[in-house]
Parts: C-alpha cells; sequence; structure tokens
C-alpha cells in the first residue's frame, strides 16, 4: 500500500507499470466488503503474489484484475487503460484456472491453439507457435494426448502454455497449484518460476501457500479480511512484517501479549526487551512476535550469549520434522506463554526431553512490538 | 471385505433382478421363433415363418415407418430445446430457476392421459390431428425432461469457469458456445437424443389419443390388432422394437462410451 501514493495515476502512467490498481471496493452485498480500498502498482515483467487465507478477498481481486466481474469503487488499469473499456475476449490477459478449465474435448495441442484461433492469428504460424510453447512447459510430443489422458501435473503444463501462447500482457494464475500434492507443487512452483524468467512476463499470483509466495514472488501482498496488510519483496515481508497478522501467516512465530511501557513489552511485570514496529503509546496493550528460528535456546543456568532477554523455560513438547527439531518451550514468568523454537540438529541428537528445564532468550531486535488489535493470533 | 455370506445375498439379488428384468424380453423372443400358431414359451419348434409373415404384412411395415419418423421429428424438436434447456439450467444463475425446472418436471407429474388429453384439444382445434408431426412433437413434449437431465448432469461435471477460461482465450459468447460449451456437453446430448429417439418409437398412450387409420404408428398397430387376435406375428414385431432399441445402444457405445451414461464421471 505504500507503492499506492506514488503512483494515484493518471492516464499516462509510465510505460513501466504494468497493472494498477486504485482504491477498489468490492461489494457482493454480504455486509461485509470481499475487497476494500486495494491498492498496488506492479511493474512490467515482475512477479506479484497475493497472499492470505481463504476469505481473505484475493481471489475476488485477481478476478476483478482479470475484469470477470467490476469492482464497487475504485479503478484497475492495465498498461493505463482501464480494464473496463474492453470486454473479456479483447483484453491481453492469460489466465491460469483453479481447477484449469482446459476444454476437455480438445486434444492438449488443440487446447493450446485455441487462443490463436480465437484471437485471429495467422494460421500459418499457429502449428509453430504451439510446437514452440508446448516445448517452454515440457509437454513436447504430447499435444495430441487428450486432456484426461495427461497426469495433474501434464495438465497444468497444458494450462500454463493455453494461458501463455497468444504472448499476452500479463499472466494471471489462480491458486493453480492448491490442489497438487507437495512435491508436484514444489516442482511447479520452480517451474513457474522460470517460464516466467524466461518470457518475462508480469505475473500476478494468488496463493495461500506462504512458502510458494516466498519462492516464486518478486513482491509479494498480503491480505486480509478484504485489506491489503502489507506489500513488501519477501525477504522484506519476512524480516519486517507490518503487523501480528502477517508476522503470524508468513513464517513460525510466537506471541507474547502484555503493554508496552515505552521502550520495551511488559508482559506481567516482566520486561521483554524488543522493538516496536508501530506507533506505540506508554502503557496500551500491544502484542510480542518473534520467529521459531530467533530463540536461543540454553541449558538451565547459563548465560545466553548476546542476548538482551533471557528466562528459565520448561521443555513442554518436542517435535520431529526431520530437518529439524521444534521445541515448545513453556515460560512461568510470561505466564506459561509458549515459545516455539527451531533447532537445527547436525549432529542428530535430542539435547532435551519433554520437561527438560531451559533457558531461553533473545535479542533486542529479535522481538517485534506490535500494537494489539482485537484479533486472536 | 466382504464375507462370504455377504457375497452370496449380494449375488443372489443381483442374479434375481437381471432374471426379472429380462424374462418379458427373452420370453417375447423365444416365442416369436414358434412354428405353432399360437403364443406360448417355451417356443413350439423352431421357425422364421412369423418373420417372415411381419415382413409381408405392409400394415405393420408402414406402422413402423411412421413411428421411425415420429421418433425423427421428436429428436429433431426435443434436441435443440432441450440441449439449451439442460446448459441454461447447470450453467447459469437463472432468475427463477428453481421454479423452471419444478415446470419442466411437470409433464412427468400429470398422468400421461391428462397430457394426451391436452394435445389432443389443442392440436385438435388447430386441425393438426390426421398428420404425423403432432405425434412426434407431444413425444418430445412429454419426454423432454429426460434429455434436460442428460444434456444438465453432462453440463453440471465442467469446470464452473470453463466459459470464462474460453473468453480469456478471446472467444466471444458466441463463439464460447459453438466452439467450448455445445462440444463439451455434447456426450450428454448424443444420449439424451438417443433415449428421446427410444421414448418415441415406444410411445404408446399419447399416440393412441393422437392417431387415426392414417397416423397409426407401431405400438397402437400392435395394440389394434391384439385386440383382435393374438399371434406370433406380434411377439416378432416386440423382437423388431428390442433389435431397434439395442441398435441404439450400441450406437451410444460407438459415440459416448456407456460408462460415460452409466457413470456420473
Amino acid at each position: 500500500m505504500s507503492t499506492a501514493e506514488a503512483v494515484r495515476t493518471d492516464t499516462a502512467s509510465t510505460a513501466t507499470t504494468a497493472v494498477s490498481v486504485d482504491g477498489v471496493d468490492m461489494d457482493f452485498g454480504t455486509g461485509t466488503l470481499a475487497v476494500r480500498d486495494a491498492s498496488f502498482t506492479l511493474e512490467t515483467g515482475r512477479f506479484l503474489t497475493i497472499l492470505g487465507p481463504s476469505g481473505s478477498g484475493k481471489t475476488t481481486l485477481l478476478r476483478l484484475i482479470a475484469g470477470f466481474q467490476t469492482p464497487t469503487r475504485g479503478e484497475i488499469r492495465i498498461h493505463g487503460q482501464r480494464i473496463s473499456a474492453k470486454p473479456p475476449h479483447k483484453r491481453s490477459i492469460g489466465m491460469v484456472f483453479q481447477r484449469l478449465a482446459l476444454f476437455p474435448h480438445m486434444t492438449a495441442a488443440e487446447n493450446v491453439a485455441f487462443p490463436l484461433k480465437m484471437r485471429r492469428h495467422d494460421p500459418a504460424t499457429t502449428p509453430d507457435k504451439v510446437d514452440a510453447y508446448l516445448r517452454l512447459v515440457r509437454l513436447d510430443g504430447l499435444g495430441d494426448r487428450r486432456i484426461h489422458e495427461l497426469s495433474g501435473g501434464q495438465q497444468q503444463r497444458v494450462a500454463i502454455a493455453r494461458a501463455l501462447v497468444f504472448e499476452p500482457d500479463l499472466l494471471l494464475l489462480d491458486e493453480p497449484l492448491a490442489a497438487l500434492d507437495r512435491k508436484l507443487r514444489e516442482e511447479m512452483q520452480l517451474e513457474f518460476r522460470r517460464i516466467q524468467k524466461e518470457l518475462g512476463v508480469t505475473t500476478i499470483n494468488v496463493t495461500h501457500d506462504q512458502r510458494e509466495a516466498l519462492v516464486v514472488s518478486d513482491e509479494i501482498i498480503v491480505m486480509d479480511h478484504g485489506e491489503i496488510q502489507q506489500a513488501a519483496r519477501p525477504s522484506e515481508m519476512y524480516r519486517n512484517p507490518a503487523n501480528a497478522f502477517v508476522a503470524n501467516f508468513i513464517g513460525v512465530t510466537s506471541f507474547l501479549d502484555g503493554r508496552f511501557d515505552g521502550g520495551a513489552l511488559d508482559v506481567g511485570g516482566v520486561s521483554c526487551a524488543g522493538t516496536p514496529v508501530s506507533k506505540l503509546d506508554p502503557g496500551s496493550p500491544a502484542r510480542g512476535a518473534i520467529r521459531a528460528e530467533q530463540v536461543r535456546l540454553g541449558a538451565p543456568g547459563t548465560t545466553l550469549e548476546a542476548c538482551d532477554t533471557q528466562l528459565d523455560g520448561v521443555v513442554d513438547d518436542v517435535i520431529f520434522e526431520g530437518e529439524r527439531l521444534v521445541y515448545v518451550v513453556t515460560v512461568p514468568a510470561l505466564g506459561d506463554a509458549a515459545l516455539r523454537i527451531y533447532h537445527h540438529d547436525p549432529a542428530a541428537q535430542d539435547l532435551y526431553g519433554a520437561g527438560a528445564a531451559v533457558r531461553v532468550g533473545w535479542t533486542e531486535a529479535d522481538l517485534r512490538i506490535f500494537k494489539k488489535t482485537g484479533e486472536p493470533a | 471385505m466382504i464375507s462370504r455370506s455377504q457375497r452370496i445375498v449380494i449375488w443372489g439379488l443381483v442374479w434375481i433382478a437381471l432374471i426379472a428384468l429380462s424374462a418379458p424380453t427373452l420370453v417375447v423372443i423365444g416365442a416369436s421363433f414358434t412354428s405353432g400358431d399360437i403364443i406360448t414359451f417355451p417356443p413350439d419348434g423352431f421357425s422364421l415363418k412369423w418373420y417372415d409373415r411381419v415382413a409381408r404384412a405392409g400394415e405393420l411395415r408402414a406402422a413402423f415407418f411412421r413411428s421411425l419418423w415420429v421418433a425423427t421429428i421428436c429428436t429433431l424438436v426435443a434436441m435443440p430445446v432441450g440441449t439449451l434447456a439442460g446448459i441454461a439450467l447447470s450453467r447459469y444463475r437463472l432468475r427463477f430457476g428453481n421454479v423452471v425446472q419444478v415446470y419442466l418436471l411437470l409433464p412427468f407429474t400429470i398422468p400421461l392421459i391428462g397430457s394426451g388429453i391436452g394435445l389432443m384439444l389443442v392440436f385438435g382445434a388447430w386441425g393438426a390431428l390426421g398428420n404425423l408431426w403432432p405425434i412426434g412433437v407431444a413425444c418430445a413434449v412429454i419426454n423432454l425432461p429426460f434429455i434436460i437431465w442428460s444434456v444438465s448432469s453432462s453440463a453440471a461435471l465442467l469446470d464452473p469457469d470453463l466459459e470464462l477460461a474460453a473468453a480469456n482465450c478471446g472467444a466471444g459468447r458466441v463463439q464460447t458456445f459453438f466452439a467450448v460449451t455445445l462440444p463439451a456437453v455434447m456426450p450428454g446430448v448424443i444420449t439424451g437424443s438417443l433415449l428421446m429417439f427410444i421414448l418415441a418409437m415406444n410411445e404408446f398412450l399419447v399416440s393412441l389419443l393422437l392417431v387415426d387409420a392414417r397416423t397409426m404408428t407401431l405400438p397402437v398397430q400392435i395394440y389394434n390388432s391384439i385386440r383382435s387376435i393374438i399371434t406370433p406375428d406380434l411377439a416378432a414385431v416386440s423382437v423388431v422394437f428390442i433389435a431397434v432399441a439395442a441398435a441404439a445402444i450400441a450406437l451410444l457405445d460407438r459415440l459416448v462410451g456407456l460408462e460415460i451414461f452409466l457413470k456420473s464421471k
């Protein structure tokens, strides 16, 4: 949302702005707005992911950009042109749908050729283009297969080729990977990234998978309850979440509820070193957030190096995740608050069992203090 | 796992159902090959003489071709109407969609004799009786729900975004319908149309009210023959009927694949 004001645009927006969304509301008449005051801009050639839980309005926003619905308020422009100025079939937008929406009565190659036929490209060049795009998505030789003869991953690839073959200005991905198993999903994420880099097509992807957002995107927008919570690059988003919702949605985060005492977070009389993120009045309710990889763990009685806050805790549970362990540690001094702590374990040894006494600590920079809002963590 | 006793019970039920369903057909087929002069089962010897009789009977043959013509008219009327209605009911959010659905079921809930008398009055007032086409139209009207169901169940299987995807590919509304929606529901259209053809071919009660001596369809012709005398040639005609239905099913299998017709997906 920070970039939005900068480009509160005129019609002559710069050539590098591919998509501009300006003050968009969408009201389906359900009592709450599906999208509220959404604004952002996207530069040509960038890969943006809109990330949010189900019902956050992310798919609605994507469908507004695709022009399938008209916003109640606000403007959406693609390369400076209002999206509502043209009917859907005249727009230069390729889309990969949630359930792919491949044409079941056509072969893979016929599906890919369809946009070329409908958009009246030169029929003489069609077979070459279809071949080229099938090769791009690594389906060479499978063009004659019917859709139901292809595997889930192969169908994904047909849908991508169909969305890209007419060289659209904008590619939209409506959670097409949600139905795939994890291994295939991760493979396809990298495929999306490779193809997007290869063609340089401006892309907007919608997902609820935070890992996917971090892996594939140049930029991320996090949405909740129809509102954009934060727009940032992946590393920036991860390191500097703008509020407790974003901190919770991306990464594994533990929360401490207390009051802001002017410099640190006061949890039941215990001062926890931390850095305020939002503007906070001294004495106001606040919520501290700390990532699982940022909590240091040590043997009881030891002094943890460079930690501004150090407290005694008890291991409540140890979760084995393969490449790492997650310790769940309760801290009596903080009202039995539970902290989740990652422990990477190259030596393959469990350091502590359940019930063991431990020492936990963190630096001032690690604990981020947010204004406390009504919603639960 | 199914236990042994469960298996016996299930197979027992399956066989009872199969026998009950096929017994009348088997009896008729058997009786048609009799060499005797009355309908009996098991048949009295074997001969094709009743088929020979049927093939020579000009009245029966004429009625058979009239029935084919009626079934063709019925299918030609029902195909566009049923296809559009089926697609509309399952693909578009219609105002009063539920009301339309119930209205389209009316031909099922009203006794056939009632619809038959209604149609007779309407066609009579128009002075259309005595032609074959009113019978075809009447068959289309009373059996319309079958093709609508067939098409809409086929359409309901499609991706809800299919038309949006077509628009996204650059297809306008008309192109989308003819290049995407219609071909995608074609299995349902073919199934429904063949069903309409068979039903019109076999339709009896409503036809009985609409035909006269010049437009007698085969089922009515058979019924009239029974009233005078029951001879094995009627069994032979019935077998011809069964053969037509079997041919339609074979055609369905070739065009659509029976597994699509029988399975929901």
